[in-house]
C-alpha cells in the first residue's frame, strides 16, 4: 500500500511540477502570478482531443502539436493582456490575470461544452494499459513509465535550456533585473514572450498527460490544478525552477499519502494549507530568495 | 465623461425595465408553466434531459388541442443548480401571475432554496428529480415530486440489490460529498445493517476529483465484494476504471446518478458489470413507456433517461389536474394533493404516481446493468 | 482633502437625496413587483459587501481575494445561531460583525506584512479552506446537506408583552437592507474622514512615506482587514436570514471575484463608485440572464463578459467609472512612466 501510494504521489507530483515550473518562470521574469496558467494547461488537453477527434491525428503527433498551440496561447496571453500593463500597479495586473482566467474558462465551456469529456477511445497505444514493471505489489504500466519518463525528460530539458542556452541566460538576466538586462542589449519583451511560450508548452503537456491518464477533461480542470501547482511553486521558492520541480513532487506525494491515510475530503485543503504555512513561515520557500518589496507594488 | 456615465445608467435602467417588463407581460390566453433546471453550466446535460422530456409531452398535449382548448406554454428558468439563482428564478416565476405551476427544480439544493418562495406566493411545484427527503417538510403542501427519495433508494440497494440480486456480502462505499450522495449513503448503511451486509469502508470525495487511486488502494485492502458508486457518473466512471486497473474485478453498483450514457463512454470496458437502480427503464415500462422511448429516440437521436421520463410524466400530471381545475394556482395544488391513493393515482410511463401528505411519492425502482458497453435490464 | 469632491456639490447632493426618496417609496409604487424588490435587495446586499471589500483594495491598496470566506463565515454564524438557538436577528448582527472581525484579525495579523501578491494568494487559500471546512465538518454545519428552514427575521417584543412580527415577503427585507446600506455608507464616510481613513490612504499612496510619518503599517492594515471582514460577515448574516437556506457551495471564489469586479468597475476607493458598481453588475447579470437565451447565447457568455470587463477596465480605466483622483493619478503615473521608458527599450535588436 505504501509503495502504491508513493507511485500515485509521484505521478500527481510530476504533473504538478510541470505546471509549477510554468508559474515560477513567469513570476521570475515579470513578477506576476499568472492566474491564467491553469487555463493553458486545460487548453492543452482540449487541443489534444480536438486534434485527435476532428483531425484524426495520431496521439504522438497531436501531443507536440497541442504543446505548440499552448505555447502560442501563452505568448498571446502575454501580448494581449499583460504587456500593456507591464508598468502598471501590481493590483491591476493581478486583476487582469484573474479576469483572463475566468474568460478562458468560459470560452472553453462555450466551445467544448462543460461536461467532462473522455479521452478519445483508441487514441492511446494499446500497450499503454499493459504492465511493464511489477514490484512490491505495485504494477507500473507503460503509461506510468511514459508519464514518468516524459516528465523527467522535460525537467532535464528545461534545466539545460536555462543553464546552457543563450535564451536561458537571457531569461535569468531578465529575472534578476529587467532594466540592467535591457541595458545589456537584451530584448526584454522577446525574452518574456519566450518564457511564456516555454511555460505554455510545459503546461499544455501536463494537461494532455492528465487528460489521457485520468480520462476526464473539463473546462474548470485548470482551476484547482493551477492553485495546487502554485502552492508547489511557493513551496519550492517562487522564482526557482528546481524548487518548483521539487515542490511539485513533494506536494503530490503529500497529497497522495494524505488522501490515502488521512482524510480524502481535505485533499485539496492540504495544498492550500501548505501554501499558507510556507508563505507565512518561510516565504523564501525551499530554494528561492525572499521577495523584496519593490516600489512598484501597490 | 458625465455623458458616458448618464448614458450607461439610463441604458441600465431601460434594460432593467425591459427585463421586468418581459417577466410580467404574457400571452394571457396560454396556460403557462415554469420549468426550472440548470440549462447552462456544469449540469446542463441534466437540464437538457428535462427539456427534452417536457417538450415531448408538450407537443403531445398541444397537438391534441391543448388543455380545454388553451395551448400550453413553457417558461424556462435557468437555475444553474445553484441556490442563489434558484431563488431568483423562483421569485420571477412567483411574481409572474400567469405562471400557474412549476416543474422543478432539478437539484435538491435548488429546490430547497426555491420552495420558501413558492410557499409564500402560493405556487405549486412538482419536481421530477429532487430526491432529498427534507424538501417535503419545507414544501408545506406546495411541493410534490415524481421520483422516489434517497431514503428509499438507499434502502432498496442495501436490502435487495446487494444481498439478493448480486448475492454479495461486503461493500466498500465511495460517496460524493454532497447532499444527494450523503443522504443515499446514510440510507444505504442503515439498510445494510438490517440486511446483514457488511460495509468495509466508506470514502468521501469532492466533485471533479479525477484521481481516486489513493483512496481505492486503501479501500481495496479490505477486499470488499463490491464497490458502491454513490455519486454521479463522471466520477463513477473514473472510479470504475481505476478500480479495475488496481485489480478489482467484482461487480460495481450505483444509483440513478450513474445512469447516463457517458458513464459507459468514459468508463470504457471498466464500466461493464455495473448495476444501477433507476426510476425508469424502458424495457420494463410497458407499452406507453416503450412508445416514449421510441419517440424520444426519434426526436433527439439518443436514448431517453429517467429524468426525461419523469419530466414527461410531471407535465402529464399537471395537464391532467389543470384540465379538471383550470389555471388557478390554489386549485391546482388542491388537485395535486387529491392524487393521494392507488385508486386515483396517475398512470404514466414511469408507473403509478400518487402523493402522500408531504408530496412524496413511492415509486418502484428498476435495476439496470452494463454488459458489453450497453445498458440492459438486470434479471 | 481626500474626499472626492465633485465640482458641483449641490448637484451631487440633489441626486443623492432624490435617490434616497425614490428608494424609500419604491415598494409602495404600484408597478413594482416582488421580483423587482428581490433584485433590488440583492443589489443592496452586494452594495454592503462591496463597501466592505472596498476598504482593502480601495482604501489600502491591497488585493483581497478571499472575501467570500468572511461572507460565508457571517452567513453560517447567522444561520447556525438561528437554526440551533433561534436567536433574534438583531442580536446576530453584532455577533456576526464581531466574528468577522476576529477572523479578519486572525488571518490578517500573520499575513499583512507580506507583499501584495503573496497576500492575495493567502487570502484566496483562506477562503477555499473556509469552504472546505463548511463542507466537510458536517457535525457543525450539516455540510452539503445545507441548512434549510432558517427562520425569517422578526421583531419580537414578546419579552415586553408585545406582539411578535415576522418578516413576510420582500418588503420588510427591502427596508431592512436599505437601512443596512445607509448605515454602512455612513460608517464608511465617517471612517474616510477620520484619522484612520487618512492613515489608510497614506499607506495606499506611498507606504514608505507613510512609515516615515510614523504610521504603524501592520496595525492599520490589520484594522482595515478586520473591518472589511466584519462587514462581509454582516452581509452574510443578512443573506442567511433572507434566503433561509444555506449550503457551502454558495460561497465559492466566484463571489469574491464578482464583488471585486463591482468595485473595480465602479471605482475603487470611491464609496459611491463602489455602490454604483454593485448596482451595475447585479443588473447586468439579470439582464443578461433574460436576454442571452433570447439571443440564443449560452449563459457562459455572462461570466465571460465579466472576465472581459475586468481585463478591459484594467487596461483602459483602471480607476473605475467614478474614479478617485488619488487612485486615478497613481494608475496614470504608472502608465506615464512606461511611455517615457519606451525609447530606451527600443535601442537594441
Amino acid at each position: 500500500m505504501f509503495l502504491q501510494q508513493l507511485v500515485n504521489g509521484l505521478v500527481i507530483g510530476g504533473i504538478y511540477a510541470m505546471i509549477a515550473v510554468g508559474y515560477t518562470m513567469i513570476y521570475g521574469v515579470i513578477q506576476l502570478i499568472n492566474f491564467a496558467h491553469g487555463e493553458i494547461y486545460m487548453l492543452g488537453a482540449f487541443f489534444a482531443i480536438t486534434f485527435i477527434s476532428f483531425l484524426n491525428l495520431p496521439f504522438f503527433v497531436a501531443f507536440p502539436l497541442s504543446m505548440a498551440c499552448c505555447a502560442v496561447c501563452g505568448v498571446l496571453l502575454d501580448i494581449v493582456a499583460y504587456r500593456p500593463l507591464r508598468r502598471s500597479p501590481r493590483l491591476a495586473a493581478l486583476i487582469t490575470a484573474i479576469g483572463m482566467s475566468i474568460f478562458l474558462q468560459n470560452l472553453a465551456m462555450i466551445i467544448w461544452g462543460s461536461r467532462p469529456k473522455p479521452f478519445p477511445q483508441g487514441a492511446l497505444p494499446a500497450y499503454f494499459e499493459t504492465t511493464a514493471v511489477s514490484f512490491g505489489g505495485v504494477n507500473l504500466s507503460w503509461f506510468h513509465l511514459f508519464i514518468f519518463g516524459l516528465t523527467l525528460f522535460m525537467m532535464i530539458g528545461l534545466n539545460l535550456i536555462i543553464k546552457k542556452t543563450r535564451w536561458g541566460k537571457a531569461m535569468r538576466a531578465v529575472a534578476q533585473n529587467q532594466t540592467m538586462a535591457a541595458l545589456a542589449g537584451i530584448n526584454v519583451n522577446r525574452v518574456i514572450s519566450y518564457t511564456f511560450a516555454l511555460a505554455g508548452a510545459l503546461g499544455g503537456a501536463a494537461g494532455i498527460m492528465v487528460g489521457s491518464y485520468y480520462n476526464s477533461i473539463y473546462p474548470t480542470m485548470g482551476y484547482v490544478a493551477g492553485v495546487k501547482a502554485f502552492a508547489a511553486a511557493v513551496l519550492g521558492g517562487i522564482g526557482s525552477v528546481p524548487g518548483a520541480m521539487l515542490g511539485g513532487v513533494v506536494l503530490g506525494v503529500a497529497e497522495a499519502f494524505g488522501a490515502g491515510y488521512l482524510s480524502s475530503l481535505y485533499r485539496d485543503g492540504i495544498s492550500y494549507a501548505v501554501m499558507i504555512i510556507v508563505i507565512i513561515l518561510i516565504p523564501a520557500g525551499l530554494f528561492g530568495r525572499v521577495l523584496k518589496e519593490t516600489k512598484k507594488s501597490m | 465623461m458625465t455623458n458616458k456615465r448618464t448614458f450607461l445608467i439610463t441604458g441600465l435602467v431601460f434594460g432593467l425595465a425591459l427585463v421586468f417588463g418581459i417577466t410580467t407581460g404574457a400571452m394571457a390566453d396560454n396556460i403557462r408553466i415554469g420549468v426550472a433546471a440548470p440549462y447552462t453550466g456544469d449540469l446542463a446535460g441534466y437540464g437538457d434531459n428535462i427539456k427534452a422530456g417536457v417538450n415531448l409531452k408538450l407537443k403531445e398535449i398541444n397537438d391534441a388541442g391543448g388543455i380545454n382548448g388553451k395551448m400550453v406554454e413553457l417558461v424556462w428558468g435557468d437555475d444553474l443548480c445553484a441556490p442563489k439563482d434558484a431563488g431568483t428564478v423562483a421569485s420571477k416565476f412567483a411574481t409572474d401571475k400567469s405562471i400557474v405551476a412549476v416543474i422543478g427544480h432539478l437539484c435538491s439544493s435548488a429546490t430547497l432554496a426555491a420552495m420558501p418562495i413558492y410557499v409564500r406566493a402560493g405556487l405549486p411545484a412538482i419536481s421530477p428529480t429532487s430526491t432529498n427527503p427534507t424538501i417535503g417538510t419545507v414544501g408545506k403542501g406546495w411541493f410534490f415530486r415524481n421520483c422516489y427519495t434517497d431514503d428509499f433508494q438507499g434502502k432498496y440497494l442495501a436490502t435487495y440489490v446487494v444481498p439478493k440480486l448480486l448475492k454479495k456480502k461486503s461493500v466498500a462505499i465511495f460517496y460524493e460529498n454532497n447532499d444527494y450522495a450523503i443522504g443515499l449513503k446514510n440510507a444505504f448503511m442503515a439498510g445494510a445493517k438490517t440486511a446483514g451486509v457488511k460495509v468495509t469502508g466508506a470514502e468521501a470525495y469532492v466533485a471533479k476529483t479525477t484521481d481516486f487511486t489513493p483512496q481505492l488502494t486503501k479501500l481495496l485492502r479490505d477486499k470488499p465484494d463490491t464497490i458502491f458508486l454513490c455519486g454521479y457518473y463522471p466520477e463513477g466512471a473514473l472510479i470504475a476504471g481505476q478500480a479495475r486497473k488496481l485489480g478489482f474485478d467484482g461487480p460495481l453498483f450505483g444509483a440513478d446518478g450513474i445512469d447516463n450514457e457517458d458513464y459507459i463512454k468514459i468508463g470504457g470496458k471498466a464500466a461493464d458489470n455495473t448495476y444501477l437502480t433507476v426510476p425508469f427503464l424502458a424495457a420494463s415500462a410497458g407499452p406507453a413507456g416503450q412508445k416514449f422511448a421510441a419517440q424520444f429516440k426519434e426526436a433527439y437521436g439518443r436514448d431517453g433517461d429517467w429524468m426525461s421520463a419523469n419530466a414527461y410524466d410531471c407535465l402529464g400530471i399537471l395537464a391532467q389536474v389543470i384540465a379538471k381545475t383550470g389555471p388557478d394556482r390554489k386549485k391546482i395544488r388542491a388537485g395535486m394533493a387529491a392524487i393521494n391513493s392507488k385508486a386515483n393515482g396517475y398512470n404514466g410511463i414511469t408507473g403509478l404516481t400518487y402523493f402522500d401528505k408531504k408530496g412524496d411519492c413511492s415509486k418502484p425502482a428498476f435495476v439496470k446493468v452494463v454488459r458489453d458497453g450497453k445498458f440492459e435490464a438486470a434479471k | 482633502m481626500d474626499k472626492p469632491i465633485s465640482p458641483n456639490l449641490t448637484r451631487g447632493a440633489k441626486i443623492r437625496i432624490g435617490l434616497l426618496i425614490l428608494a424609500l417609496v419604491l415598494p409602495i409604487l404600484p408597478f413594482v413587483s416582488d421580483y423587482m424588490l428581490h433584485i433590488i435587495i440583492l443589489i443592496f446586499l452586494y452594495m454592503i459587501l462591496s463597501l466592505g471589500l472596498n476598504i482593502v483594495p480601495g482604501f489600502n491598496g491591497l488585493l483581497d481575494l478571499g472575501y467570500v470566506g468572511f461572507y460565508g463565515i457571517g452567513a453560517y454564524t447567522s444561520g447556525l445561531l438561528t437554526y440551533h438557538f433561534g436567536l433574534s436577528y438583531w442580536l446576530i448582527i453584532p455577533l456576526a460583525f464581531i466574528n468577522g472581525a476576529i477572523w479578519g484579525i486572525l488571518l490578517g495579523a500573520p499575513t499583512l506584512r507580506l507583499t501584495g501578491d503573496y497576500f492575495a494568494i493567502v487570502t484566496f487559500g483562506f477562503s477555499e479552506l473556509v469552504v472546505l471546512f463548511l463542507t466537510n465538518e458536517i457535525w457543525l454545519t450539516r455540510g452539503p446537506l445545507g441548512l434549510p428552514g432558517i427562520d425569517v427575521v422578526s421583531i419580537d417584543l414578546t419579552l415586553f408583552g408585545g406582539p411578535k412580527w415576522e418578516f413576510v415577503g420582500e418588503i420588510p427585507y427591502y427596508y431592512l437592507a436599505l437601512v443596512m446600506v445607509l448605515v454602512t455608507c455612513f460608517v464608511m464616510y465617517r471612517i474616510q474622514d477620520s484619522r484612520l481613513g487618512r492613515a489608510w490612504f497614506a499607506i495606499r499612496d506611498d507606504e514608505v512615506a507613510a512609515v516615515s510619518c510614523g504610521i504603524n503599517l501592520l496595525t492599520y492594515k490589520v484594522i482595515a482587514f478586520a473591518i472589511s471582514a466584519a462587514f462581509g460577515a454582516v452581509g452574510g448574516s443578512f443573506f442567511a436570514r433572507w434566503v433561509t437556506f444555506l449550503s457551502p457551495d454558495m460561497f465559492k471564489f466566484w463571489e469574491s471575484f464578482l464583488i471585486l469586479c463591482m468595485i473595480v468597475l465602479g471605482g475603487m476607493g470611491n464609496i459611491w463608485g463602489v455602490m454604483l458598481g454593485a448596482a451595475l453588475l447585479v443588473s447586468l447579470s439579470e439582464i443578461l440572464r433574460e436576454v442571452l437565451p433570447l439571443l440564443g447565447l449560452p449563459v457562459e457568455v455572462r461570466f465571460l463578459a465579466f472576465g472581459l470587463i475586468m481585463v478591459l477596465m484594467m487596461r483602459y480605466r483602471p480607476a473605475g467609472m467614478l474614479p478617485i483622483p488619488a487612485v486615478a493619478a497613481k494608475m496614470r503615473a504608472g502608465r506615464k512612466k512606461r511611455k517615457k521608458e519606451k525609447p530606451v527599450a527600443g535601442l537594441k535588436s
